[in-house]
């Protein structure tokens, strides 16, 4: 994929994957000037949300969004996560990490397997009516979450699991559901069908094909799977809850009771700082992810 | 659309029967999904769009007095032309900005996972904060205007927030920054699928990258491509927290998008029947972009491609 | 939350008594106070129910709409919290006629609730006479609050009236301040502009228009005539107000970038919390008309077992107990829902809010107490003529009306 530049054929031609080119061309130059660029259009909410947080609230009402904080201080993070009151009690977003991790879990293995199972189900084999099944899948994913909660409440409380983790759990697979099964679907549509067909003239059933062949294909596609859901899932609010009931509530909860009080006075570095830290769980996802995404060309799936 | 589906078991399904009973079981729990749940609440939600129902739902009939009424308020007409426009410019900026990201950050980078976390990470966010940041930045009195005048340029003029032509427009901005390194990781996950066969052959024959790119590679991503569009397509028509946390619909009703107007009649202005018809307008709009291109592509070409 | 649960019940088993009784005077109360001031305001009502042997299950969800929503949701799915809060006025009228909400008459009867409270806001907590809801607070919404020292340097006096304050307009502007910090979200557009509407009409338009829903009333002299004041308003506020949240248009306020700002009385919250005291740096001024109430409500969902009954019960007598009604009321920062007890211990703007209120007159439901489908719709209007200065006074009114007769 070197010889997306020019100068650079020859050399990658020769050379395997994976090397740099050692020279800095004008291409090259091009390049970095573009992804710095971005980098730091990016960048720079993230910038006022850090210094805003390390600011007192008597500097933030000056009102001057991109000054470095004349006195840093840290007090905003740490009555984030343990001194913040959310009602009765003052403790900080520390209160639900654990039950958001409880949820965060089950929830993203469970619809990453029941969405890759499904495309693949869908995009290999043939079964009456799936693609019809397939169809409303998608239009249901059009349609604002909050029109399903009264019938899914009357739902779960009929069969008796409304207000729990389990409960909170189906709730996200079945939001889940219509992505995932796209994202897989339109993958494995991707692959060639050869190797399908090969598996089947080796007499692979339909479990077999899919954790021998299909499954150790999916790399790429597990990680922006994972990568949709540990944010929908860490960052949803609504679900956790209408569904969860008040043991299990997720940090999101308490995150939005410090940021989003109505008629309370507002202190904006508790927010950012609050923000900030609710967002550290999917951001250590995306960077770790990263090294699976190269393991995912490395081990040249698609050659089979 | 069932009978044409009937259409083409074709030869893998067919060689064993106990096969196509195994993928109809890992079915089941994707069928029950989208038959209780799904297709249920999508039933239930055009029903009581008939009905007269506030807080709580109830099952009268009042017939399309809900509809007229949607047809005829401005905020709702305002609503729909907004995401109309919201919709194709987030859409198109997110997949031009994410594609390139993609492709730059391809092309064996020093840092790369440093820049792809740069690009990903607003997509961790949620919008409640870093809408209200958008904001600031935007507000003339508070943001990059506010800060360019202080360095003595007293002409620069960026004030996109509270200017009712431009607001729409600040709301597409901030949708794309945190949308687009979603898309770069689609796109990314599906250039690091391609054969590097193809670029080797590419090199033999002399094409340049460019080249490759445009009419080799970018055909390939297609079904990236769509998952990416149909991914921001939810999000338009769920479009609710930036909206909110940026501009609360204004100035005026200026920003106002449709799932904002459903959200306000469900629960703050206990109007369920209004809610749900507008719902049930979203729906139908959504079905009718959605059916050609769902025909063409999974039902009469049947599963694959 | 297992283990502050877990925690909570050890430690109430341990101080009381009765430890069997503690577990029967078990109270979950969902709320939305998440702030600081609001917590503190919020532990008033659990400390005095703890006391009294009872222990108070905190759920606190910020934001009305998330709170009572997940309330409503909650009673619907046959699990309902002991306590729960609205806002004063019509939101929880529906659970009421569905038969979901537990009547509180005994508990009025005897502390004589209807004698202590102000007419509308009885009649608010009340269907077919009996009560079911019980009001802990009123916060006034048509407070002007200016900064003293802005006034001060530009020769203003207090404005007493929406004349004096577009009077003062220029005034204000030549001193470099912006007359008024406005935050330009609907429901602040909202706020100011009945506001002015009471200054024109009285409590009596305020009824005609949101009670009553005449349409006569909207093509009135005096309602075109508050249009007109507040299209004047349009120039005393400055470019950056769409979109500003109202603590921001508070804080522009308390920093001397503007001189008033039209708001309910919790934006004394963020005064206090800049450490300025009322009348001598900041000062507060009820809009003429009358005082525009709105405020707080808890509310009973029916439950299964006597012993919940039971502390729902404490719970509603114990909220409107007048010494807790003082201690909890200057935490909030709202006066007391019951007008007899003694407020000297409460901040400036709350003694003169609590005076205004002793004439029965003067108590004017705030847009809270009707159909939150007309308010909504008017409130589309309203914020629409406030940011299109090329919309006429006639035209608003036309648009006004139509709203008017669309919704319920």
């Amino acid at each position: 994929m070197t010889a997306a530049t020019e100068n650079t054929a020859g050399r990658a031609a020769q050379e395997p994957a994976g090397r740099r080119p050692r020279r800095l061309t004008a291409a090259r130059v091009g390049i970095y000037a573009f992804l710095v660029i971005a980098a730091a259009f990016f960048l720079i909410p993230l910038w006022i949300m850090i210094v805003t947080s390390l600011k007192s609230m008597d500097e933030i009402r000056l009102g001057n969004i991109f000054a470095l904080p004349m006195e840093l201080t840290f007090a905003a993070w740490t009555k984030a996560w343990s001194g913040a009151c959310t009602g009765l009690e003052c403790e900080g977003i520390s209160v639900g990490f654990l039950n958001s991790v409880q949820i965060l879990i089950p929830s993203v293995i469970a619809s990453l397997a029941l969405g890759a199972i499904t495309g693949y189900a869908l995009s290999f084999w043939r079964v009456k009516g799936a693609n019809v099944i397939f169809a409303l899948l998608l239009l249901g994913a059009f349609i604002p979450y909050q029109v399903f909660l009264y019938p899914l409440v009357r739902m779960f409380a009929a069969t008796g699991i409304y207000n729990s983790l389990l409960c909170v759990v189906i709730v996200h697979v079945i939001f889940g559901l219509p992505l995932m099964t796209l994202l897989f679907r339109n993958y494995y549509a991707g692959l060639p069908i050869e190797l399908f067909k090969a598996a089947r003239v080796d007499g692979g059933g339909f479990w077999q094909i899919f954790l021998r062949v299909v499954l150790p294909m999916s790399t790429p596609m597990i990680i922006v799977g994972a990568i949709l859901q540990v944010t929908g899932i860490w960052n949803d609010f609504l679900f956790g809850l209408t569904f969860a009931g008040r043991e299990n509530l997720p940090m999101t909860v308490q995150l939005n009771n410090i940021v989003n009080s109505n008629f309370g006075e507002k202190e904006y570095n508790l927010n950012m700082a609050a923000t900030l830290m609710t967002a550290l769980v999917p951001l250590a996802v995306y960077f770790i992810s990263g090294r699976w995404f190269v393991r995912g060309i490395a081990a040249g799936a698609v050659k089979g | 659309m069932s009978s044409v589906t009937d259409a083409a078991p074709v030869p893998p399904a067919r060689k064993r029967r106990r096969l196509p009973y195994a993928a109809a079981i890992a079915l089941a729990p994707t069928t029950l999904i989208v038959l209780v749940v799904y297709v249920g609440c999508m039933l239930w939600t055009v029903r009581l769009s008939f009905t007269s129902s506030r807080l709580l739902p109830k099952l009268d009939w009042v017939g399309f007095s809900q509809y007229e009424r949607l047809v005829s308020s401005s905020r709702f007409l305002v609503s729909v032309e907004n995401i109309a426009i919201f919709g194709v410019l987030y859409i198109a900026g997110c997949l031009v900005l994410g594609f390139l990201m993609a492709v730059f950050i391809d092309q064996k980078v020093r840092n790369e996972a440093v820049f792809r976390t740069i690009f990903l990470y607003p997509y961790s966010m949620s919008f409640v904060v870093t809408g209200l940041v958008w904001q600031w930045i935007f507000n003339p009195t508070l943001g990059l205007q506010n800060a360019v005048h202080k360095l003595g340029f007293g002409w620069f003029k960026f004030d996109w927030v509270v200017d009712r032509n431009m607001v729409v427009y600040a709301i597409v901005l901030a949708a794309i920054w945190q949308g687009a390194g979603l898309v770069m990781a689609i796109l990314l996950a599906g250039l690091r699928g391609i054969d590097e066969d193809l670029w080797k052959a590419a090199r033999v024959d002399g094409i340049p990258p460019w080249r490759m790119y445009l009419s080799v590679i970018l055909p390939l991503l297609g079904p990236m491509i769509v998952t990416a569009v149909v991914l921001l397509a939810t999000g338009v028509a769920r479009l609710y927290d930036l909206v909110v946390a940026m501009s609360g619909g204004g100035p005026g009703i200026a920003s106002e998008v449709p799932a904002k107007f459903v959200m306000d009649h469900l629960f703050e202005r206990a109007n369920i029947g209004l809610a749900t018809s507008a719902a049930t307008l979203m729906l139908i709009t959504v079905a009718i972009i959605l059916a050609p291109w769902m025909y063409a592509r999974y039902i009469r070409d049947g599963g694959r491609r | 939350m297992k283990i502050i649960r877990a925690a909570l019940l050890a430690s109430s088993v341990v101080l009381l008594p009765h430890g069997a009784q503690a577990q029967q005077m078990d109270a979950e109360v969902l709320h939305w106070w998440t702030s600081g001031g609001e917590s503190a305001a919020v532990k008033v009502f659990a400390d005095e129910f703890n006391n009294e042997g009872g222990n108070w299950i905190d759920t606190a969800i910020a934001g009305g709409q998330a709170a009572r929503n997940a309330g409503v949701n909650r009673i619907v799915g046959g699990n309902p919290p002991t306590v729960m809060q609205f806002n004063t006025g019509g939101q929880f009228v529906e659970l009421v006629s569905n038969g979901l909400l537990r009547d509180l008459e005994s508990v009025a009867g005897e502390n004589d609730w209807r004698s202590v409270l102000p007419a509308a806001l009885a009649d608010a907590a009340s269907r077919d006479g009996k009560f079911y809801a019980v009001p802990v607070n009123i916060h006034g919404q048509n407070w002007l609050f200016t900064n003293l020292k802005v006034l001060a340097d530009a020769g203003v006096e207090q404005p007493q009236s929406f004349a004096e304050l577009i009077a003062a307009g220029p005034k204000l502007r030549e001193a470099g301040v912006i007359p008024l910090g406005h935050g330009g979200q609907n429901w602040q557009d909202n706020i100011l502009f009945d506001a002015v509407l009471l200054e024109e009409g009285g409590p009596g338009l305020m009824k005609a228009i949101y009670g009553d829903v005449d349409t006569e009333a909207a093509r009135g002299a005096e309602f075109r005539k508050a249009a007109e004041v507040f299209a004047q308003l349009r120039a005393l506020v400055d470019e950056g107000s769409p979109g500003r949240n109202w603590n921001e248009a508070t804080n522009m306020v308390l920093t001397g970038k503007a001189a008033a700002q039209v708001m309910g009385d919790w934006a004394k919250g963020e005064f206090i919390a800049a450490g300025l005291t009322a009348g001598t740096d900041y000062g507060c001024t009820i809009m003429p008309g009358g005082y525009m109430m709105g405020g707080d409500v808890f509310v009973f969902p029916k439950v299964d077992d006597a012993a919940a009954a039971a502390a729902q019960d404490k719970m509603a007598a114990l909220m409107l107990s007048p010494g807790v009604q003082v201690a909890f009321n200057e935490k909030k920062g709202s006066v007391p829902a019951r007008l007899d007890v003694d407020v000297s211990s409460m901040d400036a703007c709350a003694q003169a809010g609590m005076e205004a209120l002793q004439n029965a007159e003067a108590q004017v439901p705030s847009n809270n107490f009707y159909s939150p489908d007309l308010v909504g719709s008017v409130r589309d209007v309203i914020t629409e003529y406030w940011n299109s200065p090329a919309m006429t006074p006639d035209d608003f009114v036309e648009n006004f009306v139509s709203a008017m007769e669309s919704a319920y």
